[in-house]
């Protein structure tokens, strides 16, 4: 007898599934994820101090997120930081390229010219971990990379490392053992922007072949390609949405990819090669060119909403003075806070204007050489910078006096708030 | 079994209907026959509802009989509003019935039917019956549609079933949006090997000859402007002369002087060209003269501008005393052509 009912309770579960419209299924996911709001929220009110409305904020930051509107003011408090504090990790043999902080911000995974990837513990500075480069010819038996590595990206639960390189190969590696996982071979030319969706395992990566190629770490496949960019593509970033922004050399677009509609939007603005992107938020990009300019843009404007030409000077002999390239720019996500790095022996910070239409100078950080990576801490609180004593993408110049290593640089703020260092 | 009981109820609703209709208005017997005809067609909507709801009770004829009645009662209550609004109002009418029709094939209460009557002409009924009415107008036989035309106007009808242009006018309005907005394209279009490194222009092709940006032909305009191709030209031919007195072999003096005498040609006929134009202008100016003076203008035949040329050029022969030699040759010509035209004689 206790099977009838069971089947019958199934029988009426089926059938309401099937019975489910898509309306009845949005309120049910609705009151699901209030119901995960809640319960974080519960356990937050026990370490916070106790405020009115906990879930009300919660879904109006989400809000604000999605539509791209500036949750942390931040730039306005931050002041700069002593250069004793600055501290330098050596390690490598040859200029860093890139780099990029485990969402724990813990660790920091840096790669370089002599490619070799070396994993940093934040605290203490030491190295974790060294996957060695190997030469030119060994790619059948190294385990690494054989050629220069150009990006790096780290999933959002720290889970996958990938890495690009000049050898057309992206290597996928497990984060918390560096253990080598898969390889995604398919890409045409040099693998140049990699950057993994928020929340997901699905990475996005770049190339200097003109394409953007979707893949899913977890199961090791690829997904799909978008083609568009006249040029190189010279950088790559993406944030929560299903879209990624890219950056293309010397065809002087940066295109948004919106992969699920399969479209792109394309925005003009840079006079020369565009070299580095950033997401600021969801609707705010910034993006540095060889030029000498950095850009802030929105998404609902073809033309960048502010420009600031010669960010970083001008360098040459007198009467062919010419501007220095920016070679990277860092954007603290959701805030007004903007970093940008060149050769001109200082990271310049900046402070976004009122809907992000100026940008003003907040102050610098003197470091010798090539800046070629700058990223934020997710919290905000150091600034990393990857230096070298050449550009990433080739030897133009070389810095002598530069040293080859990552600045950690802490930042800290006016206001009330502890005064923490890492 | 209920068409036939629906088509008694029409005939007896419509005697009823006329007799009632003849009260009012004696004097418009072709509206009389115009509502009949209404009425018609909802009736044949009414039989094709029936087949499909395929239900053969008797209730449900005795149902439609009822709302068919109250149906006429409304159509003779709208008829004196009908005849001081004319045909405007037919379309809300009409619209109105449809509706009253599609309300009634819905199962709605009597009460409704009766209240609806007392409801103003198209209040609220802006959309309903214009939907109804495309679906109707599908459903009615082509010669229907045509009477509808001619009877609400061809303004009105279309309005009505294509809508009207500020229904339509949307892309104006979205274009201005996306001007400022970044460009969106597909992105799994592959792009051409070969980048576009300098944006490279393509030259147009142009015709001078045909292209509008050269203006009319006027030929004083371009003999002023390009007088000096005549000198070019008078140096060309004194240098073929010369080279022509130097050269040492026949053939090549042959060609020089086939070559001298083409050009001597074209001079001649450019002179000619020339005397013509002037000429004509000589008699537009002459004329315009008469007309400013107050006569009328006149206009020579081409055959008329002939004789005057011949006679020009009998004149101008005279002077030279080459007349006689002229006309000999002219006549032998004439005879020879004449005498190839006439009939052969057989021996």
């Amino acid at each position: 007898s206790d099977e009838v009912p069971k089947r019958k309770r199934k029988e009426n579960e089926v059938e309401q599934e099937i019975e489910e419209t898509p309306q009845e299924k949005k309120l049910r996911l609705a009151k699901l994820y209030l119901e995960q709001l809640r319960e974080e929220e519960d356990k937050k009110v026990e370490d916070e101090a106790f405020e009115s409305d906990l879930i009300a904020g919660r879904l109006k930051e989400d809000v604000l997120e999605q539509k791209g509107k500036l949750q942390r003011p931040l730039a306005g408090g931050l002041v700069a930081p002593d250069p004793i504090e600055i501290r330098l990790l050596r390690g490598h043999k040859l200029s860093v390229t890139c780099l990029c902080i485990t969402p724990d911000e813990k660790h920091i995974f840096s790669a370089s010219k002599d490619c070799s990837i070396i994993k940093w513990d934040v605290g203490s500075g030491k190295k974790v971990h060294k996957i060695l480069g190997g030469r030119k010819g060994t790619e059948a038996r190294h385990v690494g990379h054989t050629a220069h590595i150009l990006c790096m990206a780290i999933s959002s639960d720290g889970k996958y490392l990938a890495t690009g390189d000049m050898n057309k190969l992206i290597m996928i590696w497990e984060a918390a053992t560096c253990k080598h996982l898969y390889k995604f071979t398919g890409h045409k030319d040099a693998v140049s922007g990699l950057a993994f969706r928020r929340g997901t395992h699905d990475l996005y990566s770049a190339s200097h072949d003109r394409s953007v190629k979707v893949w899913n770490v977890d199961e090791n496949a690829y997904v799909e390609t978008l083609f568009g960019h006249q040029d190189v593509i010279t950088a790559l970033d993406c944030l929560g949405r299903e879209r990624c922004v890219t950056a293309g050399g010397r065809d002087r677009t940066l295109r948004v990819w919106k992969i699920a509609e399969e479209t792109q939007l394309v925005f003009h603005g840079h006079e020369g090669s565009i070299d580095c992107v950033q997401l600021i938020n969801e609707e705010h990009m910034v993006s540095g060119g060889d030029d000498g300019c950095l850009c802030v843009w929105s998404v609902g404007k073809k033309k960048p909403v502010s420009v600031v030409k010669q960010a970083h000077g001008v360098h040459g002999n007198a009467g062919l003075k010419e501007p220095c390239w920016v070679s990277s720019v860092a954007a603290l996500h959701n805030s007004d806070t903007v970093a940008s790095g060149s050769h001109n022996a200082m990271v310049q910070l900046w402070k976004c204007g009122q809907g992000f239409r100026g940008l003003d100078p907040l102050f610098t950080i003197p470091v010798t050489g090539f800046v070629n990576s700058l990223k934020f801490s997710t919290s905000g609180k150091f600034l990393v910078a990857g230096v070298g004593q050449e550009h990433r993408l080739g030897r133009w110049w070389r810095v002598k006096d530069a040293k080859n290593g990552l600045y950690i640089i802490p930042l800290k703020r006016q206001n009330r708030e502890a005064e923490t260092e890492q | 079994m209920p068409r036939p009981s629906v088509c008694l109820a029409l005939s007896t609703s419509e005697k009823k209907q006329t007799a009632q209709k003849h009260k009012p208005s004696p004097e418009s017997p072709h509206e009389v026959t115009f509502k009949k005809s209404k009425i018609k067609s909802p009736v044949t909507k009414r039989a094709s509802n029936v087949e499909e709801n395929g239900s053969d009770d008797e209730g449900d004829a005795s149902e439609m009989e009822k709302n068919f009645a109250l149906l006429t009662q409304k159509v003779s209550l709208q008829a004196p509003q009908d005849e001081i609004s004319g045909g405007v109002s037919d379309e809300d009418v009409t619209g109105e019935r449809h509706q009253a029709v599609c309300s009634n094939t819905s199962g709605s209460d009597e009460d409704e039917n009766v209240s609806k009557p007392a409801r103003g002409h198209g209040v609220g009924d802006e959309l309903c019956p214009k939907d109804d009415f495309t679906k109707d107008l599908s459903e009615m036989s082509f010669e229907k549609v045509l009477q509808l035309q001619n009877k609400m106007g061809t303004k009105a009808y279309k309005k009505i079933a294509y809508g009207t242009m500020k229904n339509r006018q949307t892309g104006e309005t979205v274009k201005q949006l996306s001007k400022h907005r970044p460009q969106e394209i597909s992105a799994k279009k592959t792009v051409p090997f070969l980048r576009k490194v300098v944006p490279v222009k393509k030259t147009i092709l142009r015709d001078p000859r045909f292209d509008d940006l050269s203006g009319e032909f006027k030929p004083e305009v371009f003999n002023q402007t390009y007088k000096f191709i005549n000198e070019i030209r008078q140096r060309e031919a004194e240098m073929v002369k010369k080279k022509m007195k130097k050269v040492k072999s026949n053939i090549k003096r042959e060609e020089l002087k086939y070559l001298l005498q083409r050009m001597e040609n074209q001079e001649r006929g450019r002179q000619r060209q020339e005397q013509y134009r002037q000429k004509d202008l000589q008699f537009k100016r002459k004329q315009r003269e008469l007309v400013q003076q107050g006569h009328r203008p006149f206009y020579l035949k081409k055959s008329d501008k002939k004789k005057l040329e011949l006679a020009e050029k009998y004149s101008q022969l005279k002077k030279g005393g080459k007349l006689e030699n002229f006309l000999s040759k002219k006549r032998k010509r004439n005879a020879i052509k004449d005498r190839r035209r006439m009939p052969h004689q057989k021996k």
